[in-house]
């Protein structure tokens, strides 16, 4: 459930074919903030993308970076100015790195459009609201993905204790 | 005694209980949608919602429901794959898999393939599936390390494992609930909608029977599969296992 999300987003905007997965076929990103609780490994096979929590392999590119440039990524700051200011570690394959910030990127631009797909229009703009609100946050306790794909999961699984489905109900 | 497996909470001859399994569902096969829709508050449909919206699975793929009974998840992936792709909806119990044919009659669902099956012998070649599920079905397989090494066989690389099941709980509060609403209202709905107490006994043992989400986990990983993950719905109630062949 963790994942759910960010998930869909990613793989539904290679479904649409703007990102050639191929690159990074076999290829596992492991992506961790080093402040706020956010780690997660992008496996990429098959041509769609798995979120996983914990895996028991090495990844082949660590991705390491504070919560600020975290948010500085989803607003669209270039990798290669955050990595020159040091805000930012990458161990392994810088070229697989970029491609996955690529994708990171452009879930942005379109994550209510992304979901609604998915999920019915009003359900994507509650989490596209959410969305937004934690990018205008740099400072809360959880990471913005994690509070839309919980937000989300709650909604779809326990209508009765989501917050999203609170917030509708107001 | 040797060779012995478990029946819900009867010890039994390994070899007995494929037909015992098939007893119970013979005989719930008629009513099987309505008991779900009763005995989980309807809740079954959002877990199956849940798997499907998991699946990842996109137009042209190939994908496999084992134990699917009704056809509930292979209606939604029949429409997620569409036209260049290939749904097979299977089952070890012809009445199970007659009740599917007409729900997806019913429901105008086309091009989907019937196979009469056991998930431990599954008859396709090596990489074949870019997804298989198997809902509320792992717990009635009586090898089932022997059926998640045929799932994992018949997958691509890359290829999803989805395994839907009922699990264990830790909230204190859900466990206690959760006992007595199967044990003691879960077989007595079963003989009032049902006519049938005992399939329902079976039903609430069964579950207790199966795995914990650790468990199913190492022994899907032992199966091969390069990695898996669960995911608790409703308190742990269910878990949706994830596997995936790297
Ligand atoms: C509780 S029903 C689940 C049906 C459907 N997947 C759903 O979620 O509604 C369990 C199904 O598992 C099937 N089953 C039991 N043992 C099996 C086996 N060894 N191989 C394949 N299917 C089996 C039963 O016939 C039954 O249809």
């Amino acid at each position: 459930m963790q994942h759910f999300v960010l998930e869909q987003a990613l793989n539904l905007l290679i479904e649409k074919g703007s990102i050639n997965l191929k690159p990074l076929d076999q290829k596992v990103v492991r992506f961790s903030l080093q402040d706020l609780p956010l780690d997660v490994n992008f496996l990429c096979t098959n041509n769609r993308i798995f979120v996983l929590n914990d895996i028991d392999r090495p990844s082949n590119v660590a991705i390491k970076l504070k919560a600020s440039a975290f948010f500085s990524l989803f607003k669209g700051e270039d990798l290669a100015e955050l990595l020159r200011q040091d805000q930012i570690t990458i161990h392994g394959d810088v070229k697989t790195a970029q491609l996955l910030v690529d994708l990171l990127q452009s879930i942005e631009i379109d994550l209510e459009e992304i979901l609604s797909r998915y999920t019915g229009d009003i359900i994507a703009h509650e989490a596209g609201k959410v969305a937004a609100n934690f990018k205008k946050s740099t400072k809360h306790s959880s990471s913005p993905i994690n509070v839309i794909k919980d937000g989300f999961s709650n909604l779809l699984i326990n209508p009765t204790v989501s917050e999203l489905y609170k917030n509708k109900q107001q | 005694m040797e060779n012995t497996t478990h029946f819900g909470f009867k010890d039994v001859a390994t070899e007995d209980k494929q037909s015992l399994v098939r007893g119970v569902f013979d005989s719930v096969a008629g009513k099987y949608d309505l008991m779900n829709d009763v005995l989980s508050f309807g809740a079954h449909r959002l877990w199956k919602r849940y798997t499907i919206a998991s699946s990842n699975v996109k137009p042209g793929d190939k994908v496999l429901d084992i134990a699917g009974g009704t056809g509930d998840l292979a209606i939604e992936f029949r429409k997620k794959v569409g036209d260049s792709g290939h749904v097979i909806l299977s089952d070890i119990n012809a009445a199970m898999l007659g009740e599917g044919r007409k729900n997806l009659i019913n429901q105008g669902v086309f091009g989907v393939d019937f196979i009469q099956l056991n998930a431990q012998y599954l008859p396709f070649k090596d990489n074949s599936f870019d997804c298989i599920s198997i809902a509320f079905g792992l717990r009635n397989v009586t090898d089932k390390d022997q059926a998640l090494r045929e799932m994992h066989r018949i997958l691509k690389p890359g290829g999803c494992l989805l395994i839907l099941e009922f699990s264990t709980t830790d909230s204190e509060f859900l466990k206690k609930f959760y006992d007595f609403y199967s044990f003691n209202i879960m077989p007595k709905l079963g003989e009032i909608i049902a006519d049938d107490k005992n399939s329902y006994q079976y039903l609430a043992e069964s579950i207790r029977k199966h795995p914990n989400q650790e468990t199913l986990k190492d022994m899907v990983l032992n199966a091969g599969f390069g990695f898996c993950e669960y995911h608790n719905l409703s308190g742990g109630i269910v878990a949706l296992h994830k596997g995936i062949k790297a």
